[in-house]
């Protein structure tokens, strides 16, 4: 990233290589929709770009690459009209999905899995997205989310507890 | 107060990221405790369940649109650095026609150098132009006082009056222009011809020559109408020394009484 940041923006594919997988799952965990993910990694990649002279080599990339993308996440709902209700972004087919076909049981549960994770405030989805996939530290989220360690600590509990209260809602009181 | 202790150590315990003396803490309090062991249980259940989430693919327009962006981005970069380096347009300008090889940079230079020469030798010849002009006016000018003296001199009294004419077109006549203008004012016989001699000379009043041949004049003349016109333009003059010639004048027994008349008249004014 330093590379990038004086002036060798093509280094930014290797970045972009390396993350924009995960990237990609990040807001596909936190929005649910596959287009608009996309579009945020390529808008996050545009302003990781555009705010390369702002990147202080102090905290890991990854830190400030999650920052910049909370910003593009932020903006976007911003922006988004309330003319896309959460419900309709869940109809997205999973097509896609390469789940076992033996095992249609998991496949009921990963959409019962995302449609609970919608429900989460985004602030406890946030957390626990990043804690659970995205294999950061407490610390490490602390410091993303300028807060500290135990407040990040109690969300990541909270989430969870209501992540599986929701999930025991929607599957209509049935524990799976 | 000793659950709400523990339960503060089940964010770590569920990402395993707890040392060994507060995990044995944690598991001592659940054999004791069922209700923080259920909650445990229930939060590692939801925990582990997240695992089935996949992880995706995005599809195959993200990469290609990455790469766009980056490339635009770059040449974005380039064109602003180039702008940057050529802040002078013209230097940009001049780099882009310069020639890359020493042989064609030396055929550059020698037709700017022919161009200069070029532009040099007109601009030197518009000065020679504008001499040779001064001197062709000279020249007219020249060429126009020996016309008019010439034609003072001819016997027709019409050829005299274009000598009249001609002399008084002069921007500056010189001696001899003048001294046949006084001659034709003095001496021709025909009338006409001395009053257009008048006419001119009015215009050249300022030769001090002119002034002296104007004032002796006076007594020369016999018609009444160059008389008259003479006064006029003495009067023209303010001439002051003309007082006495006028007075002569007057005193003359020949003299037509309205002459007489305009130089009391003359006298009168120039005495103020």
């Amino acid at each position: 990233m330093e590379e990038v940041r004086d002036g060798k923006v093509e280094k930014l594919a290797i970045l972009f290589e390396r993350h924009h997988v995960i990237l990609y799952n990040f807001f596909l965990r936190l929005t649910a929709n596959r287009s608009i993910s996309e579009d945020l990694v390529q808008d996050v990649f545009f302003r990781i770009l555009r705010y390369r002279h702002t990147y202080r080599g102090e905290s890991k990339f990854t830190i400030w690459m999650y920052q910049i993308s909370r910003n593009a996440h932020v903006d976007y709902l911003r922006k988004r009209k309330e003319e896309i209700p959460l419900d309709e972004q869940w109809t997205v087919p999973l097509s896609r999905e390469q789940s076992p076909a033996e095992n249609l049981e998991q496949e009921e549960k990963i959409t019962l899995l995302r449609q609970a994770l919608a429900k989460l405030p985004l602030k406890k989805r946030e957390i626990l997205v990043l804690s659970r996939f995205h294999n950061l530290k407490y610390r490490e989220i602390a410091e993303l989310l300028s807060c500290n360690t135990g407040t990040v600590k109690a969300y990541v509990h909270r989430a969870t507890k209501q992540l599986g209260e929701i999930y025991f809602e929607l599957s209509g009181g049935m524990v799976s | 107060m000793k659950c709400k202790h523990i339960k503060t150590r089940f964010s770590d315990f569920l990402i395993g990221d707890i040392d060994q003396k507060s995990k044995e803490e944690v598991q001592e309090h659940l054999t004791a405790c069922s209700s923080c062991r259920e909650e445990l249980e229930t939060l590692s259940e939801t925990w582990t369940k997240l695992g089935v989430l996949p992880e995706e693919e995005p599809s195959d327009r993200l990469r290609p649109r990455f790469y766009a962006m980056l490339e635009a981005y770059k040449q974005g970069l380039e064109q602003e650095k180039r702008a940057a380096r050529s802040t002078r347009v013209f230097n940009g300008w001049l780099e882009s026609w310069w020639p890359r090889r020493p042989v064609f940079q030396l055929t550059l230079a020698l037709i700017l150098l022919g161009v200069g020469l070029a532009l040099g030798y007109f601009f030197t010849s518009g000065v020679q132009n504008r001499t040779e002009m001064a001197q062709l006016r000279q020249e007219i000018q020249s060429v126009r006082q020996s016309m008019a003296v010439s034609l003072l001199d001819q016997p027709s009294a019409i050829e005299r009056l274009r000598g009249v004419n001609w002399s008084a077109r002069l921007e500056q006549p010189n001696q001899e222009t003048l001294q046949a203008l006084l001659n034709t004012l003095n001496r021709d016989p025909n009338v006409n011809v001395r009053l257009a001699a008048v006419d001119a000379l009015y215009l050249f009043y300022n030769y001090p020559v002119v002034r002296e041949g104007l004032l002796q004049s006076f007594t020369k003349q016999t018609s009444p109408l160059v008389q008259v016109a003479l006064i006029d333009l003495i009067i023209e003059m303010r001439e002051r020394r003309a007082i006495e010639s006028l007075k002569q004048l007057i005193e003359e027994n020949t003299l037509n009484p309205d002459v007489k008349q305009r130089a009391e008249q003359g006298i009168q004014l120039l005495s103020y």
